[in-house]
């Protein structure tokens, strides 16, 4: 297996420490199925990671290593220096989560269950206006605050998700295919605001099948297969490219070398 | 933390339409079960005086006490409009014979069959079959329902311990069902004088221990339902298993528990044991028999008027009818006992398989707070023998024998009537509270003990449950 392609360069803006790292990043399952092979990445404060790649690459696996969902058989994933398996309440505090399919409490009002995760997400002093001003800004309107959950749609209850990922105020946020099911329109308005947070400072891990928004919003993309980080470029050495070019042949490259090895 | 988390858990549940119609139900059920349960022993007292009153009149007129045909009657307990037990099925009368044993007839199913069959609604029955199946309605899914639904692996993004999540879990959902809960218990409670039931101090007592115990119990099923949520994947799967166990230990357990104890511990019938009596019985008789005929043939003295032998002849024969009775109240009172015996050991078993299920075990605390368990019906008939003794000395004392030949003897038309009010009263006497509270005990605490491995197999579940 070769290793990644990675340069450095184009990220210039980046801090020098890492919030998100993850280091020889490793799990495999009982029955003998490798999710992860050792991967490596960063992702810094300012900084969008797009991890590219297909149905059981292994962007969710990295992503639930992160949240200490499941424990890596071997490497580390660290937030803000801390390694998740280890000290993984400190680690959370840290993170905010958005999921590929937002679910929250049917029987709570839009208010009520971001109320609830902001204050689980140990947010405690924000008042009414603080929600409903996060809420405008992901986009929901103002008639479905107090709506119950119950009647909202994917792109919705994608923007509560959203919202709750922003009222955490962690500084780094995972993203676990948040566009996925979202029409064009509000997938335009998620592209934004993942920029206006890039531009707070947080470090963004985002998995995704859509290199279009990949390449619009990363920092960096890294392409995963079957477990491994296939090629990680920046924004600066992507300039240019053809990343749907790009991504087709590193699978296919990876796949015939897989082949012969 | 856990504040958040028990409130969340609050507005969940009381949030949802499956807590409305669950309220309203229970709350319709629990007022009803107070309404028919005081109904029931406002009846039972006026069955209960004019029963007493009956007895005394009937025996007004009467001029010879060996002819008095007396009965006592099992008082109604205030708490039996509450906790039936075994009030309505044990006889609540019994015919009080110098020379017979007494036995308790004419239950209250006796008079109201259809009772018998469907039983009525009291606050045990509401508690150990509605509410226990509706703790498990609300908590199914309390786990992997959440994980279903994919609020678990939100939620668990963030800093959240896992004991205080589900400790969190399960005493929200403990206070969303208790407390409304005790909302129509308390009005019942409060409706209780109003509806003729005149509770003393140990009633109240013992029926907040009632409720304490039915808390327990729902604490009981409530981490069961966590227990099996934080084991199971899906929500379909932990309900069924859950409507498994909950037919297993309302229905089959205590039913089977009957079944094999009945089957490990053979206890004589009564009417097998009344066939020893009466076979020893005629036995005695023939050879009583034979010593009258040997009176008979014995020759009078020549000084003995006729009247005088026949005096003799009435002693002799309430001298024979006192030892027949003595010998057979011996010989009864080994039967009883053995049978007794037998049958407390069945007993044991019984209750000893049956106490695997936590409804058997709040079943049986709740009766025994209430003095409507099996003892009710010991204790009657303890009092019940006891009073016979206390009526054979009277009568002895009133008219110099037992009485149990009187019939042989013949009757004294001429003598005065009877005061029937002379008669030793009987009335059944409640133990002290701290009695029922005792028996009580071992059941409350096996169901805090059925808590406590629930909640701990919930716990140690949860801790290792893959909540992605």
């Amino acid at each position: 297996m070769e290793p990644p392609e990675y340069s450095a360069a184009g990220l210039a803006s980046r801090s020098d420490t890492p919030l998100l790292e993850a280091v020889e990043l490793t799990k495999e399952y009982e029955d003998g199925t490798v999710a992860l092979r050792a991967v490596s990445f960063e992702v810094y404060p300012g900084q969008v990671y797009a991890m590219l790649g297909g149905n059981g690459a292994g962007k969710t696996t990295a992503i639930n290593l992160f949240l200490n969902f499941i424990e890596p058989t071997s490497g580390e994933a660290r937030v803000d220096g801390i390694v998740t398996h280890k000290e993984p309440l400190r680690a959370k505090e840290r993170l905010a989560y958005v999921s590929e399919n937002v679910m929250l409490y049917p029987n709570f009002t839009a208010m009520q269950n971001v109320d609830f995760f902001a204050r689980l997400g140990g947010q405690t002093r924000y008042k009414r206006e603080d929600y409903a001003r996060v809420l405008t800004r992901v986009g929901l309107q103002e008639s479905a605050f107090d709506r119950r959950l119950r009647g909202f749609s994917k792109g919705m209850r994608q923007k509560c998700g959203i919202a709750i990922a922003i009222l955490k105020n962690a500084p780094a946020i995972l993203l676990d295919e948040p566009t996925s099911g979202l029409d064009p329109k509000a997938g335009m308005e998620f592209i934004h605001l993942l920029e206006s947070l890039r531009d707070e400072g947080k470090a963004i891990l985002m998995s995704t099948h859509d290199i279009f928004r990949a390449k619009e919003v990363a920092d960096v993309v890294g392409i995963m297969n079957e477990g491994s980080l296939v090629m990680q470029r920046s924004r600066e050495e992507l300039e240019g490219e053809n990343l749907e070019k790009l991504y087709v042949e590193y699978m296919a490259g990876y796949m015939e070398n897989a082949q012969r090895n | 933390m856990l504040r958040l988390i028990i409130d969340k858990e609050l507005r969940e549940i009381i949030g949802s339409t499956k807590f409305a119609v669950t309220f309203g139900v229970m709350s319709l059920l629990i007022l009803l079960a107070f309404y028919v349960g005081a109904r029931n022993y406002q009846i039972s007292t006026q069955d209960y005086e004019a029963a007493v009153a009956e007895n005394l009149k009937q025996m007004e007129g009467l001029t010879d006490w060996n002819r008095v045909d007396n009965r006592i009657f099992l008082k109604p307990e205030p708490l039996t409009a509450l906790v039936s037990g075994i009030s309505n099925d044990i006889g609540r009368t019994v015919e009080i014979q110098t020379q017979w044993e007494p036995r308790s007839e004419d239950s209250r199913f006796n008079e109201d069959p259809i009772y018998a069959v469907f039983r009525f609604i009291d606050l045990e029955f509401i508690f150990s079959i509605v509410l226990s199946l509706f703790a498990i309605l609300f908590v199914y899914d309390a786990v992997n329902g959440e994980k279903e639904r994919g609020t678990l692996r939100l939620a668990f993004a963030n800093a959240v311990p896992r004991d205080k999540y589900i400790l969190g879990k399960l005493i929200g959902s403990f206070v969303a069902l208790a407390v409304p809960l005790l909302v129509p218990i308390l009005i019942g409670c409060g409706l209780l004088p109003l509806l003729g039931v005149s509770m003393d101090s140990s009633s109240w007592i013992r029926l907040g221990i009632v409720i304490a115990a039915g808390l327990m119990y729902l604490g009981v099923f409530l981490t069961l339902s966590i227990f099996v949520s934080s084991m199971t994947e899906r929500s379909s799967s932990s309900f069924l298993l859950l409507l498994v166990v909950w037919i297993f230990a309302v229905l089959i357990i205590p039913r089977t528990a009957v079944f094999v104890a009945g089957r490990a511990v053979d206890v004589p019938t009564v009417d097998a044991i009344d066939f020893q009596k009466s076979s020893y019985m005629s036995q005695l008789w023939d050879e009583d028999m034979k010593k009258m005929d040997e009176f008979r043939r014995s020759p009078a003295g020549q000084a003995e008027a006729q009247e005088d032998r026949r005096r003799r002849w009435r002693a002799y024969m309430s001298q024979l009818a006192d030892e027949r009775t003595e010998k057979i109240d011996a010989f009864a009172q080994r039967l009883n006992e053995d049978r007794r015996n037998r049958d407390l050991a069945r007993q044991r078993v019984a209750l000893g398989i049956a106490r695997i299920s936590p409804a058997s075990v709040f079943t049986l605390a709740a009766t025994d707070l209430a003095g409507t368990s099996l003892d009710l019906k010991n204790r009657f008939d303890v009092a019940a023998r006891a009073y016979r003794e206390a009526y054979t000395r009277f009568i002895v004392d009133k008219t110099g024998s037992s009485g149990a030949g009187w019939w042989m003897s013949g009757n004294n038309q001429d003598a005065e009537e009877i005061n029937p009010y002379e008669l030793p009263a009987f009335e059944y006497q409640a133990a002290p509270v701290s009695d029922y509270v005792t028996s009580a005990l071992p059941d409350l605490a096996i169901l805090m003990l059925f808590n406590f491995a629930f909640f701990a197999g919930a716990f140690l579940a949860f801790l290792r449950y893959d909540v992605r």
